[in-house]
């Protein structure tokens, strides 16, 4: 089952990931790229934070995945002076 | 376009008369007029609107609000325009995204 599909990953990768390093949800990020797509993690943030907490026994709760503007992609030409 | 939903029980009725054609990967298609470009390829039997960068899987509609940028496509040349907010106008050109090239992982894949 995919959780991330700008990067393409698995269910299975990330619990297993997760396990192995014993994660906080940045680290688990930054491990397996789920989240660091096109859309900005913006469809499964949450459920990368919920993996990384429950698959440790670690108190990870408090370091979730940030949020950050711009809230959506958007193009250069946008942030500068073209008006299309 | 069979594939409509003509009477809604909610939604006004749907005319099937304001068409508008367009092309999609150099394909002829016809739309309704203010249709979405994801709505109006879904109804001629088009799912894949893309295929992913790097592994090439097929993708097509998931979130539909513009949330997930999985519809993306090329839309008269401009790259990144999302198929399920994009409403088709006449004569516009659609184009699909495909595997790119991943040189670097290939060569790595053989050399260490």
């Amino acid at each position: 089952m995919i959780i991330c599909r700008c990067e393409e990953v698995t269910y299975g990768q990330l619990v297993e990931t997760a396990k192995k390093f014993s994660c906080s949800s940045r680290e688990l990020k930054l491990r397996t790229r789920a989240g660091m797509g096109y859309c900005g993690g913006r469809t499964c943030r949450l459920a990368v934070d919920s993996i990384a907490i429950s698959s440790t026994n670690r108190d990870v709760s408090k370091i979730t995945l940030k949020y950050q503007p711009p809230i959506r992609p958007i193009s250069f030409a946008k942030l500068g002076d073209e008006n299309k | 376009m069979t594939k409509r939903i003509i009477h809604h029980p909610v939604l006004d009725s749907i005319e099937e008369t304001d068409t508008v054609s367009f092309t999609f990967d150099n394909h002829k298609y016809q739309a309704l007029r203010n249709d979405s470009i994801a709505a109006a390829l879904l109804v001629n039997g088009v799912r894949t609107l893309r295929h992913h960068e790097e592994s090439g899987t097929p993708r097509g509609i998931y979130c539909n609000i513009g949330h997930c940028f999985e519809c993306r496509v090329t839309v008269d040349g401009k790259q990144g325009m999302r198929a399920c907010l994009t409403p088709v106008q006449e004569g516009m050109a659609v184009t699909s995204g495909g595997k790119l090239l991943t040189s670097v992982r290939d060569w790595r894949s053989q050399n260490e």
